[in-house]
Formats: C-alpha cells, structure tokens, sequence
C-alpha cells in the first residue's frame, strides 16, 4: 500500500534520552536513536512492553522532557517551545483531574488555558462534553466520576483548543469493554475529521483495530514500524468465509483447488471476537454517563 | 572514573540560586539599611545573659526571632497570677524579666514600680505577723527598704523612656505615699511638669507640695508661670478638648494664686492679672 | 454516544504559525484554579478558625484589669496569632499545591498545554498569596474590630487615659497587616523555591520552616560578622547576611499596642523590599522548575 506524501504531524530524528541515576556516570538511556514519523491524519499506535520508551518518547513530544540527543518536532515546530502545543491535546494515562470542579468548569479550564476565545468558549465546551457523551453529567463534580467518565471528561479536555494532533495514553486502560469500544468509535470519527491520533496502549486486539500504523519499541529501540495491514497481514494467503459445507463438497473444493497449484491450508470454524459478542449482548448506557 | 556531568546540574542550580541570593541580598542592603536601623531603634537590646538562665531556649529563641512583645506580654500574666498569689520573691523575678525582655511599654514599669513599693511592704508586714504585732520601726524599715528598690527600678526605666513625665510622677508618689518625704516628692513633681505631655496635676500638686514645706514665694512663683500656660475654653481649632480644660483646671490655679498672694500679703498693685 | 461531530478544524496553517506570548491571562487562570484549590482544603479552613480563635480569646485580657494597657495586649497577641498561623499556612500551602499537581500528575495535563512554566509556577505564587491574602485581611479586619471595640469602652470608663484621643492608629494597623501579607509572600516564593527541586512535601515543610527560622535570625549573622576572628568562618557569616532576607525587617506590630505608628518611609522600604525578594526568588523558582522532569 504506498501512501501520498502527507505532512508529518509528527517527526521524530535520532531522538536519544538519558536519565541520570548517580555521578558516577551510570545513566539509564530510556530512549536510543529512536527515528519516526507521524503522518497527519492517521491513527499511530505506539507500542510496547513496560520501560520500553514509549512514555519517555510522549514526554518529549509534549515538551516536558528534554531529549539528550537527536530532536523532536510537531507539525514542523520544535517539540520543546511552547508553540508546538497549539495543536496538541492529551490525555494523560489514568486521568486524574481536579476533583472539586465539574466538568464543564475543567474543560472550561483547559480551554481557557489553550486560548480558546471568549466568545467562543461557553459554546465550544458544550460542544466537546456533548461530543464525549457527558451531558447529563457535566454538572456534577469530577470527583464523583466513574472511571469511564473520568477517560471521556479526559478526552473532553484534550479537545476543547480543537487541536490537530491528539495523544492518548493508555486510553482504555481500566475501562469496561463498552467504554473501550465508545472510545475507540471516538477514534475513528477524529480521524474522519483529519485528526492526527497518535495512541498507546497494551490493548493489542484494539490497537489492530483502529490503528493505520504502529511502531514498536523495545528498551528504547525501535523495533518494528509499519502499516498494520502490512504488518500483520500474511501476504501469501487469503481467506475465504462461506456457508457451512458438507463433507463431500468440502472435498470437491479440496480437488479443484489442487488441479490449479492450490493447496486447502486450513478448516476452521470462524470465530466472533469475544469483545464483539459481549457489546452485542450488553446495553449501552444511556448519554450522559453512568452513576459511580 | 568520570564523571556524570548532568548529574551535577542539580548542584549547578544550587550554587546558582546560592549566588543570585546572595547579590540580590547585597544589592538591596542600601535600600534595606534605613528601614532596618527604624526597626533597630524601636527595639532595645537584648541583655540576654541576664535571662539566660530564667528562660528555656524555646523562648530565647522566641525573643531573637523577633516575638519580645508577646513573650513580655505572657511574662506579664504570669507576674500577675504569682502578685495574686502574694508570692513576693516570684513577683519580683518575673517583674525584672518581664521589663528586660521588653523595657518599652510604660505600663510595666509602672504598674512593677507600685507592686514593689506598695504591696510587697504589706505582704511583708503580714508575714511578720500583721499590723499590729509588727513594730512601726520594723514597718518603717520595710516601706525604706522596699521603696528603694521601686525608686531604682524606676530609675532603671528612664534608660529606655527618658522624657516620660509618668515616671516622675510615680517617684514623687514613693516618695510622698511611702516614704513621706515632700521635698523630694515636689522635685519629682517638678520635673514632671516640665516635661512635654505631663498630667496637668503634677503642675498642681508641686506648689501644694511647696506651700506644705513653708516655700510659699516659690509656689506663687511658679502658679504664676503656669496659670497662662493652662487651656481654658475649649477650643477644637487648637485641639483644646473639653477633658483638657477640666484637667487643667485653671479656675483652682487661679483660686491657689489668689491664696497665697494673701499668705505673702501681696500689694493690690502687684497682684497676678491673668 | 452522540453522533454530533466536532466542528470542522480551523485552518491548520495558521494555526501552526501562531507563536504563544507570555500572558498574564494564563497566569491569572492558574492562580484563581490553585486560590480555587486552597480555600476548599481543610487546612486553610482550620488555621483560619484557630487565628480567628485565638484573636478572639483577646478578650479574655479583660479580666486582668489592665486599663489602656488591654490594648496593647489584644494587639501583640492579635499579630502573634496571624504571624505564628500565617507562617504555617503559607509554607503548609505552597506545598500541598505544588506537590498535589506533581503527585496527581494534573501537572502533566495543564503542562502539556500551550502554557510556559514560567505561567505555570507564578500562577502557584499567586494563587497562594492570594489565599494568605484573604488570612491576613480577616485576621486584621477581626483585629481592627475588637481593639476599636475595647477601645471605645476603655475610652468612656479611663478618659485621663484617651486624654489625646485614641491610642491605636488604625490605619498603621491595616498597613501592618499589609507588610505582613509581604512577608508571607517572600515565604511562599521561599517555599516554591524548595519546592521546585525537592521530591517530597515533607521535605518541603520541614525545609521551608528552617528557611523560617533562619530569616528570623538572619540578623544575628549581620550583627556578629564583625566579631568574628576567623576569615573563613567571618565570609561565611557574611554569606549569610546577604543570602537569607531579613524577617526582622517586618517586626513593626509591636509599635501599634503602645499607640506608636510607623513611618511611611519605613513602610514602603520594606514592602519594596519584600516585593523585590518576591520577584528574585520566584524567578529562581522558575529557573529551577523549567528543568525538573516533570
């Protein structure tokens, strides 16, 4: 699959981080030439196991760490001036907000703190909250959310400066699986509207769902990174889902198959994905959030 | 072995935030010095090695820290619950604490000044077996005794309040009420009324005091001097107030003159004309 | 979940040239967040209860009998009370909402907005000296009320005692209370300081209370630099005449019980210097904070 040439939202070049530990020169390097790009408009999933980098490399980005080596950029602009935060919303993993205000007054907050206009404010908030689903809840103080909740008024307030690239780390981690599904629902639609997303998560199953292109780390290094479909896909095979055929058909198929160079590689009984079966057979809840 | 140079950066910020304290605190000294020696002079030294051993070093610490006021203030009370107790050598102590921690309010000096002069006297007496077991000339030694150490202690306070006019007043009232001595309780009495923001009365009791010595010219002499100096109408203007003129009782002044320009048989001629 | 979109992006190039100014805006909106913060947790709520107690118990200076004298008592034990409390509600606040954004990682949230550091940690101060702020006007405000009530029955019971008029002058009073809130400022941008490199609250307060203690004393080292034989040791006293402010600068209540006021020269010297220290140190809180790993 070859992709025009879209802008980088993200560029990432020979970025290399060290944490001191003592005098003695031990450091504990947690990113190492690390080299990436983020296309604008795509949904990137940075993965990895735990001490791999990936939260080292979203500091960066957000400028709140500064790189030992190499250097990092958002939509051309330095990631360390405060500038290349425009356009940037995050969501931090396991959000936690200041609990004594409601959720309009947070994402209020936020927003004025992102320069969203005056006059535009009031109305932009409303908007955001009712786009996350938390209408019926805004009112009511943070500290009284659910964990989903907490995620969706995490999202509400990554959103509010309508910014062009939005991080979510760990976004569904602790969430039911209806949650989870709502937020990856709010993943796509962001993409349909041009958004960058860059994503991290240990949700594997999702990240494959929802993802373009991912990128592995590993100890700080860049292991793997690709499109998804290319990645996983196996080139070399297809497959084929039909109605459940008997016995001699099956092996009528086996034949024809053979005649022409094919070989019958497997018989399985497609499956569902136990996801799927649970939010087909679970209610939603209804908009604005459940009770704690 | 080499060494982790950003890992001294914590140290470098340190030695950073060390030196810019340190010129800012020079820098500023100049501006600092005029309002520091204001603060200086409104504050008497401390003579900690005379408290030393009467305080614990919270409290020397509480006195250097800049807490004289509430520490006296505390002192105080506690002056007062040991003066109810009658307990004379504890009254004493805290007395002389109290106004070497903190000699700037008048109050303590005067208030100490009179627990010493007339009350330990009266609780000596009782503890030597009363009035009337105890004899005059012991009574009198007593009054001696203790009205010496108010005079000193008063004496002490003029180190600090130099032009009050209140200390005066209280050594005249030792020395007329305890010691029954005129002449020295009219010199005191004099040299308050001399002294700015003096009770008009101390300008009073002095020719009293005179006339009682059989020193009538000296009275009339200084009646005379001070009749014109006294407020008689009230006067908002001037800031005359109606207290004032009742205090300064000019018609009583002028009463007194008329008295003794008879005792002196003054001629008609030469008579006062206020 | 609502199918309503979000609105359409706004020009993305424009939006990327745009460069962010210092703004006292977002700083403003910090400080009314972290004063928003503060006046809601317990700690302020019962310091303030304990000053107002405390000024309160003035009264109890009644039964001692002390004449004119009562007022000055009230006073000293009044500005005791806001001193001693102010002091521990200052550096215990700084603290707790330095240390609650870096230990909720809220700090990662609103720093990772288009917003400088610089914004970010004057927006602490002021929200802080804000809060002590509101301390000291009450407490003075309480202050004021019982002297000029006590005073007003001393004047109509001891009239050879208010033969001048009143003793305590009100206006010096509020100015006092004033320096004070100055002082606490010069605290709180102390605290931040300490705060900015230290990895825990505790340390923090503990430090924050030395740091107290020594400003306090500060004048000692001025005062002894000169007697001081050895070279070494006499630089190192002087060091520390110049390195630590001078509290003492602000002992200017114990004028107002004894019916003293004070200079407005001498007043606005030391709110100067007060205001530049404020400036200095939260500077260098600044300077440290920008390199913390967040």
């Amino acid at each position: 699959m070859t992709y025009p040439n879209p802008a980088s939202a993200i560029e990432i070049t020979g970025l290399t981080k060290d944490f001191s530990l003592n005098l003695r020169g031990i450091k504990l390097r947690a990113v190492e030439n690390l080299t990436l790009t983020v296309p604008e408009g795509q949904v990137f999933g940075l993965l990895g196991p735990n001490g791999s980098g990936k939260s080292t490399t979203i500091k960066i980005i957000l400028g709140l760490l500064e790189p030992t080596a190499g250097e990092c950029k958002v939509f051309g602009v330095p990631s360390g001036r405060v500038d290349s935060r425009l356009n940037v919303g995050y969501l931090p993993e396991a959000p936690y907000f200041y609990r004594y205000l409601s959720g309009t007054e947070l994402v209020r907050f936020y927003g004025r703190i992102c320069g969203v206009p005056r006059k535009r404010l009031d109305e932009r908030v409303r908007e955001v909250i009712d786009w996350v689903g938390l209408s019926g809840a805004a009112h009511r103080r943070v500290g009284t959310y659910s964990k989903g909740m907490l995620q969706r008024i995490g999202l509400a307030q990554a959103l509010v400066h309508d910014p062009r690239l939005i991080i979510l780390d760990e976004p569904t981690a602790g969430v039911d699986p209806v949650g989870s599904a709502e937020i990856s629902e709010l993943i796509l639609k962001l993409k349909t509207q041009g958004k960058t997303v860059l994503i991290t998560s240990h949700l594997l199953a999702q990240i494959e769902d929802i993802c373009d292109r991912v990128a592995i780390l590993d100890r700080g290094k860049l292991i793997l990174e690709g499109a998804v479909d290319e990645l996983v896909g196996l080139s070399n095979r297809q497959a084929l889902i039909v109605d459940s055929l008997p016995a001699a058909e099956l092996e009528e198929l086996r034949g024809w198959l053979s005649a022409r160079g094919h070989a019958l590689k497997a018989v399985e009984q497609p499956r569902t994905r136990l996801d799927q079966l649970f939010l087909s057979k679970v209610s939603r809840p209804q908009k604005g959030g459940e009770a704690k | 072995m080499k060494f982790n140079l950003a890992a001294l950066r914590p140290l470098w910020t340190g030695l950073l935030v060390v030196a810019a304290l340190a010129v800012t605190g020079a820098a500023i000294r100049p501006f600092e010095e005029p309002a520091w020696q204001a603060v200086r002079a409104q504050q008497p030294a401390l003579k900690l090695d005379s408290l030393q051993g009467a305080l614990g070093q919270g409290i020397t610490a509480g006195l250097l820290g800049g807490f004289r006021a509430i520490v006296a203030d505390f002192f105080w009370i506690k002056t007062n619950s040991v003066w109810e107790d009658n307990d004379l050598p504890a009254t004493q102590t805290f007395i002389k604490l109290v106004t070497a921690i903190d000699p700037r309010p008048l109050y303590f000096w005067q208030n100490g000044s009179r627990m010493i002069a007339y009350d330990m006297p009266n609780w000596r007496i009782i503890a030597a077996g009363g009035y009337e077991k105890t004899p005059q000339a012991e009574q009198r030694r007593i009054d001696e005794e203790q009205s010496a150490v108010a005079l000193k202690y008063l004496n002490e306070a003029f180190g600090h309040h130099p032009d009050s006019p209140l200390l005066y007043v209280e050594i005249a009232n030792v020395y007329l009420n305890r010691l029954k001595d005129k002449a020295s309780a009219a010199e005191a009495y004099r040299k308050a009324a001399l002294l700015p923001n003096a009770p008009y009365y101390a300008g009073r009791i002095y020719p009293e005091l005179l006339r009682k010595l059989g020193r009538h010219a000296e009275a009339y002499a200084w009646l005379k001097q001070l009749y014109p100096t006294l407020p008689k109408v009230i006067d908002t203007a001037k800031g005359i107030t109606e207290f004032q003129v009742q205090s300064a009782m000019a018609p009583v002044v002028l009463e007194r003159i008329r008295e003794l320009e008879k005792e002196l048989n003054i001629p008609q001629i030469e008579v006062f004309k206020p | 979940m609502s199918t309503v979109s979000t609105p359409t992006t706004p020009s993305s190039s424009a939006v990327g040239m745009r460069t962010v100014p210092f703004s006292l805006g977002r700083l403003g909106i910090v400080a009314g967040n972290t004063f928003l913060e503060a006046v809601r947790q317990k700690l302020f709520n019962f310091l303030l209860l304990l000053a107002i107690a405390l000024v309160a118990s003035a009264q109890l200076f009644r039964e001692f009998n002390f004449g004119s004298s009562e007022l000055k008592f009230i006073s000293d034990f009044g500005f005791g009370a806001m001193v001693f409390f102010g002091s521990t509600l200052t550096i215990a606040a700084t603290a707790q909402l330095f240390f609650s954004e870096i230990e909720n990682r809220t700090a990662l949230t609103i720093l990772a907005k288009p917003i400088w550091r610089t914004e970010f940690i004057f927006g602490k101060f002021l929200g802080v000296f804000a809060v002590v702020g509101v301390f000291c006007a009450l407490t003075t405000l309480l202050l004021l009320a019982l002297l000029y009530n006590r005073e007003t029955a001393l004047m109509a019971a001891d009239s050879e005692a208010f033969e001048h008029g009143r003793i305590i002058q009100y206006g010096d009073l509020v100015l006092l209370g004033v320096l004070q809130w100055l002082k606490f400022g010069v605290l709180a941008a102390i605290t931040l300081l300490i705060a900015s490199f230290s990895n825990t609250n505790l340390y923090t307060v503990v430090m924050g209370f030395f740091v107290l203690v020594i400003c306090h004393l500060q004048y000692l080292a001025r005062d002894a630099y000169a007697q001081v034989a050895s070279l070494p040791l006499r630089l190192l006293v002087r060091l520390l005449g110049y390195v630590f402010p001078n509290f003492q600068v602000f002992n200017l209540a114990d004028q107002i019980g004894i019916g003293a006021g004070i200079d407005s020269g001498v007043f606005l010297r030391v709110a100067g210097y007060a205001l530049i220290y404020i400036a200095v140190i939260g500077g260098l809180a600044v300077y440290s904070f920008r390199n913390r790993e967040i």
